[in-house]
């Protein structure tokens, strides 16, 4: 079982791994930051969070990404090295595998949709139970729809 | 009126839908693409009366509300379960981590767990 002080200890470790570092950030230093072995911090970590420290960084950081390509004047490059990439190639890879589009893809559509000043983009912030509306507003307006259809 | 539809935020809509369908046992009912998220609902098996939507937490202002109860040790939702002994043994064996075994509250026993998706769930047995 979880213990309140093991799940804080955790949900301080995953605000590590959120932050950008100047250095590479070692598990080993986050599993002793988090008070566990690295093998038991990693199960841990996983079984709670659904995903490894690496692979809640890398999205992490991609989220990070989105936002600057949706909200900022920075290049893809630029974009790519704030958030901790040190390769274009590997980044724009991974992106496009994640996200669906490119980096600069990703930057024009969400800059093509309408946006009240200093509120952030709806693709950034989706609002929730208004993707219902989106949702049944693309499907065919028939007598038996498909909500009711299931 | 009457209550038909309820949500919990998600951290990825695809890994709530793998885990709530695979793990906890519910069925999808709605998959709709909107942009790069979904609508994307559940139910229980066997009976269609309450559906439950995983909603992305991408709203900041969502994702800061949710860390926080979470780190604070409390549940975004029930779910009832006929035995809680045998559902907190399944899950168990399912690597699903608890932060509070079966316990009893009166005559309701409850067991708190994680979600993976950035929620801790609370299951509850009323009394038989």
């Amino acid at each position: 079982m979880l213990d309140s002080s093991a799940l804080r200890r955790l949900c301080s470790a995953r605000d590590m791994l959120r932050e950008l570092h100047d250095r590479p950030l070692s598990i080993q230093h986050v599993a002793r930051e988090a008070s566990m072995s690295p093998f038991h911090f990693i199960r841990q970590f996983e079984a709670v969070f659904g995903a490894t420290p690496h692979q809640f960084r890398i999205q992490a950081r991609l989220d990070r990404a989105k936002r600057l390509l949706a909200l900022s004047d920075y290049s893809v490059t630029d974009v790519c090295l704030e958030v901790g990439f040190s390769s274009l190639g590997s980044f724009s890879d991974l992106f496009a595998r994640r996200v669906g589009t490119s980096p600069s893809g990703y930057r024009r559509r969400v800059r093509s949709f309408v946006r009240v000043p200093s509120e952030l983009p709806r693709a950034l912030a989706p609002g929730c139970l208004s993707l219902m509306a989106a949702a049944f507003s693309a499907l065919p307006t028939e007598p038996s729809c498909r909500y009711r259809e299931g | 009126m009457r209550i038909k539809l309820t949500s919990i935020m998600v951290d990825d809509q695809s890994k709530a839908l793998k885990f709530y369908t695979e793990v906890f046992g519910f069925v999808k009912k709605q998959d709709i693409p909107v942009g790069e998220y979904k609508w994307l609902t559940v139910v229980s098996p066997g009976r269609d009366d309450l559906e439950l939507s995983l909603e992305p937490n991408a709203n900041p202002a969502g994702k800061t509300f949710q860390e926080a109860i979470f780190k604070q040790g409390i549940p975004l939702a029930a779910f009832e379960v006929d035995d809680l002994a045998a559902e907190f043994k399944r899950l168990k064996g399912l690597g699903v981590v608890f932060t509070q075994e079966p316990m009893s509250a009166g005559p309701v026993r409850i067991a708190v767990c994680a979600d993976t998706c950035g929620n801790l769930i609370q299951l509850y047995q009323p009394p038989r």
